[in-house]
């Protein structure tokens, strides 16, 4: 297994670090400004858990789906799950809140029912993200809001580990949450998750793409007053600041999208216990997908304690999903830049990519 | 070597000295009443020495903010009949050049003494300038002392001459002379008590060619002095035929080196105490006897250029001299001719070579066995800040902030402790390097470069006494003209590298009466430029605060405080810090000693035995970054306090 050096040409001086902060704090060698990973000083060693556990190198679609849930997946489009749903808080809805505030009320009620010592979130506003470690449901409820940056929170997961933190749970993009899958599953060169165990909770974000910290200069130069929230539906970019909503279309922010966002499979947080993004119809209400049995176990505790308003995700809705997850898998596929197996893309193998070209071929564009 | 000699009134003793403390003797015994240096190895201690005395002998001693202002404070004691000493290294004469060429033409009263301290072999300076040249060109006396008595004697002798000349005279020491220890034979001390008088229509003037003139005829009757000096003597047979020159300590070398060889009773040296203006009548009338003369001097051929012109210029009566020295690589050391310092072993190979005597270095086998003992033992000494400087942090912060800002950004440095980060120490950071406050200048060179499409992010670092010294007209330029760059100033609260002396920005004087201190941060906001101050002890911060300045524009300054680790520790009792073995992963990855590997922190070693780091308490002072930087927190620091 390659180490430092490797994880700084193949992935960071290749652009391709998604900035998930997995590889950071990790040694003294590897440290992060606002979302910019580098290694600041060779450690000299051949084989790092830094590359081990990037979510840029070495993954198998298929491999990663034995790993965390036991199976291969039947849905290409969306990945091993057992159930799929709309839903939104019921109480407590933490302002600032992105569509149903599923995802804060979750890692809010993990935190209560002790599931997790403390959750991985990414705090701050739009234009100021940073990671939180929160030990509270109040402190979780406080990062409420999506950040559209790449944030490496994670960073913060690595310290806690470090100063002892027992089964933590992370809230994150999908490279965030492979790569902390990636430290639980794989044989790893150093000890630093060997006493963490497994997390206590994965709870994985929709994501299409992040954007590259320039879209902040971008962001300044357009609005000048206070943004109080911002959100990228089918229609393009809104942001509500105090003077008023600005609107973009999708073209505008192409620009700024990470390079590493183009060629990535996963825009639903294939290996999260539990995965959460927006509804696409509906800005009252979120979109979950519960995976693992843990998963499974926390929306049903959310309902039956009151957390959540739990409903079927609507049948006629399904299909555009999953076209939506399709359409990104099969556009990275096609591409040139996709080498499968090299830093950046992952693996899927022949039985997988057979099954999703017929699934895609099976939806109505 | 103690402060009590050097006050020691009673004549006809002898005291052990070092060669700064003797220098301090002799002007005491001169009745100085003002003296001014900053701070500068070989020289530093000699207004250290007369500060403690100041109260005692009635003087004034002030470290003054750079050279220049110490030879103009110095002068101005001069020009109301006291006598002075101003005190510098010889960079030092570099930064006094301008005032010092017009003082050497308006001349001076009470006699005035210029100590310059020159380092051949550059053991504690950046170069191994000899000073002699310049003083030349000042048209100024020089006196050079051979030993640590001499040091005494010709500084004492180079005040009455200065009085007499109503010229300054500079007292060229070097380090083997300023830092070596020796009984002094003491002289009288002189009574202090000359009342300054500068009275309305005194002038003291450069101005008009006519002083030019002057200055030349002075200089003709320092060279008659010289001839009949006791500051020049002749050791050897009478109508020597082979005749060894000799200045400074090399005189002593000299001696040895004939010895060794065994041609004492053939070979006649010539000791010249005063090598500028030279005493021509002299060195005339041993030229006129001798065939060969060999010149023995550092660093550059000073005296050889100007005899040779001498004797070509008295070619009737000298006759046919051959000359071996620099000129022609007869006389050199391992680097070459003119390069480096001489010794006893250097000069008589030298000699050997010249007149073909015999010479083998002498076998010292007391010292031969312990060399084979140490020899494949003994780690090489890599010049290396002292256990727990605040600088090692402060560059650990910027080498990490210029990686995170990844804009290959640059950083230049100048005089002080700091210019170890041209050094592993330092991580190399410092692409420049030069004088005192030369990579404000630079910087703002460089800050004004974008109009060229020169987008590299620039930091200067600048110690706090350099800071005093030499960067504040560089920082006003660069406020004036919107340059951009980041000052860092590395401020460790002293003049550490030359032994902790004050300057402005402290509370005490030179003589530790209170001082009206002048804070940094006042200066810089009087000038108008942003700064922000940080504790380079906490990284993190230290990190983040470089990293946010690094993407600002404009001038800006970061002041990194921190006391020096060896002052801070000085009298106290340190922290101590140790290794807790269990957590140490080592060489593992996670960490793969980074502490005494890439941190490194001479106080951070590996034990090899055990796999695991180790701090070796002897050396460690107990500021515990370390321990801030260990991955695995297995650093301990037990606090005293």
């Amino acid at each position: 297994m390659p180490g430092q050096k490797d994880l700084k040409n193949d992935v960071l001086d290749q652009d391709l670090c998604s900035a998930c902060g997995m590889c950071v704090g990790l040694c003294p060698y590897i440290k992060t400004a606002r979302d910019r990973v580098r290694v600041i000083y060779p450690c000299g060693l051949a084989e790092g858990t830094c590359y081990s556990i990037c979510p840029k190198t070495g993954v198998d679609v298929r491999a990663m789906d034995l790993a965390v849930f036991g199976r291969e997946r039947e849905d290409q489009a969306l990945g091993v799950m057992q159930g799929i749903y709309i839903a939104r808080a019921v109480q407590d809805r933490a302002s600032g809140a992105q569509y149903g505030g599923v995802a804060s009320a979750l890692a809010a009620l993990a935190l209560e029912q002790g599931m997790v010592s403390a959750m991985v979130l990414t705090g701050g506003d739009v234009l100021n993200p940073y990671p939180v470690l929160a030990r509270s449901a109040d402190e979780a409820r406080a990062c409420a809001g999506s950040k559209y940056t790449g944030v490496p929170t994670l960073e913060i997961l690595n310290r806690a580990i470090r100063e002892g933190l027992d089964h933590p749970g992370v809230v994150g993009r999908p490279c965030q949450v492979l790569a902390a899958r990636k430290a639980e599953h794989s044989p790893l060169p150093g000890t630093q998750f060997n006493q963490a165990g497994s997390f206590g909770l994965v709870l994985g974000l929709f994501c299409f793409w992040a954007l590259d910290p320039k879209f902040y200069q971008f962001l300044t130069n357009k609005v000048k007053d206070k943004i109080i929230k911002m959100d990228i539906p089918v229609e393009g970019p809104v942001i509500e600041a105090e003077s008023g909503t600005y609107r973009w279309q999708v073209e505008d922010l192409r620009p700024y999208i990470k390079k590493s966002c183009n060629l990535c499979l996963d825009s639903t947080s294939e290996w999260a216990d539990i995965a959460v993004g927006s509804t696409e119809y509906d800005p009252a209400w979120n979109t979950v997908l519960a995976r693992s049995d843990k998963g499974r176990e926390l929306l049903d505790l959310a309902l039956r304690l009151n957390v959540l308003e739990v409903g079927e995700y609507p049948a006629e809705r399904f299909p555009l999903l999953r076209r939506a997850a399709l359409n990104k898998k099969m556009r990275v596929l096609k591409m040139q830049e996709y080498q499968p197996g090299r830093p950046g893309c992952p693996v899927v193998p022949p039985e997988y990519q057979k099954q999703l070209e017929e699934q895609w071929g099976g939806i109505g564009q | 070597m103690t402060i009590m000699g050097v006050c020691c009134d009673k004549p006809g003793v002898k005291v052990a000295l070092t060669g700064n403390e003797s220098i301090a003797r002799g002007a005491l015994e001169a009745g100085v009443g003002y003296a001014s240096s900053y701070p500068g190895s070989p020289t530093a201690e000699v207004l250290g020495t007369l500060a403690k005395l100041a109260r005692q002998f009635n003087l004034y001693a002030e470290w003054s903010i750079n050279e220049k202002v110490a030879m103009e404070v110095a002068a101005a004691a001069s020009f109301t009949g006291l006598r002075s000493l101003v005190i510098m290294k010889a960079d030092g004469l570099n930064v006094a050049l301008d005032f010092a060429s017009a003082l050497a033409i308006s001349g001076c009263r009470g006699g005035m003494v210029i100590v310059v301290g020159d380092d051949p072999g550059a053991h504690s300076s950046v170069r191994e300038e000899d000073s002699r040249n310049l003083c030349k060109a000042l048209h100024l006396p020089v006196l050079e002392p051979a030993s640590v008595q001499e040091a005494k004697d010709v500084t004492r002798e180079a005040f009455s001459l200065s009085e007499s000349l109503q010229l300054p005279v500079v007292v060229r020491c070097v380090t083997r002379v300023c830092h070596a220890s020796g009984d002094v034979l003491l002289g009288e001390l002189a009574p202090a008590g000359r009342r300054p008088a500068f009275n309305q229509g005194d002038r003291v003037i450069t101005f008009s060619i006519k002083l030019h003139a002057l200055q030349e005829q002075k200089l003709a009757r320092a060279s008659d002095w010289a001839g009949n000096s006791r500051l020049n003597s002749y050791h050897g047979p009478g109508d020597a035929g082979r005749l060894v020159i000799a200045s400074g300590p090399c005189y002593m070398y000299a001696l040895e080196a004939l010895e060794m060889l065994g041609l004492s009773e053939q070979v006649g040296v010539l000791k010249l105490g005063v090598t500028w203006p030279l005493p021509e009548k002299l060195l005339l009338s041993y030229l006129k006897t001798a065939a060969e003369v060999v010149f023995a001097e550092e660093v550059e051929p000073f005296v050889e250029d100007n005899v040779m012109a001498l004797a070509a210029r008295h070619w009737d009566e000298v006759g046919k001299i051959k000359f071996y020295g620099k000129r022609n690589g007869q006389v050199a050391g391992p680097n070459g001719p003119g390069i480096g310092e001489l010794d006893p072993d250097v000069l008589a190979q030298s000699l050997s070579a010249i007149w073909g005597t015999p010479y083998t270095k002498p076998a010292l086998p007391a010292h031969q066995e312990i060399f084979d003992l140490l020899g494949t033992k003994m780690p090489d000494r890599e010049l290396a800040l002292c256990a727990g400087c605040p600088h090692r942090a402060s560059f650990w912060s910027i080498r990490t902030a210029l990686e995170l800002d990844g804009r290959g950004g640059i950083v230049l440095g100048d005089i002080g402790c700091y210019t170890l980060g041209i050094a592993r120490t330092g991580y190399y950071l410092l692409q420049t390097m030069h004088c005192m406050g030369a990579g404000v200048g630079i910087a703002s060179g460089l800050g004004k470069l974008d109009c060229f499409g020169f987008d590299k992010p620039v930091i200067t670092v600048v110690g706090d006494s350099t800071f005093y010294h030499a960067a504040l007209p560089a920082l006003v330029n660069a406020r004036y003209h919107r340059a951009s760059f980041m000052c860092v100033v590395l401020d460790n609260e002293t003049t550490a590298m030359t032994g902790h002396q004050p300057h402005p920005g402290r509370e005490t004087t030179a003589t530790g009466e209170p001082a009206d201190t002048v804070p940094m941060e006042e200066i810089i906001r009087g000038i108008g430029i942003p700064y922000a101050v940080q504790d380079p002890y906490d990284v993190e911060a230290a990190i983040e605060a470089v990293y946010r300045m690094l993407q600002q524009q404009g001038p800006r300054v970061l002041i990194l405080r921190r006391a020096c680790a060896l002052a801070a520790v000085k009298g106290k009792q340190k922290n101590r810090v140790y290794v807790d073995p269990e957590k140490c992963i080592g060489d593992s990855c996670g960490c793969s000693r980074f502490c005494s590997k890439v941190f490194a922190c001479p106080a951070n070693i590996w034990d090899a035995e055990s796999g695991k780091a180790r701090i070796d308490e002897a050396v460690c002072n107990g500021c515990g970054v370390c321990a801030t930087l260990c991955p695995q927190q297995a650093i301990v620091v037990e606090r005293t306090v």
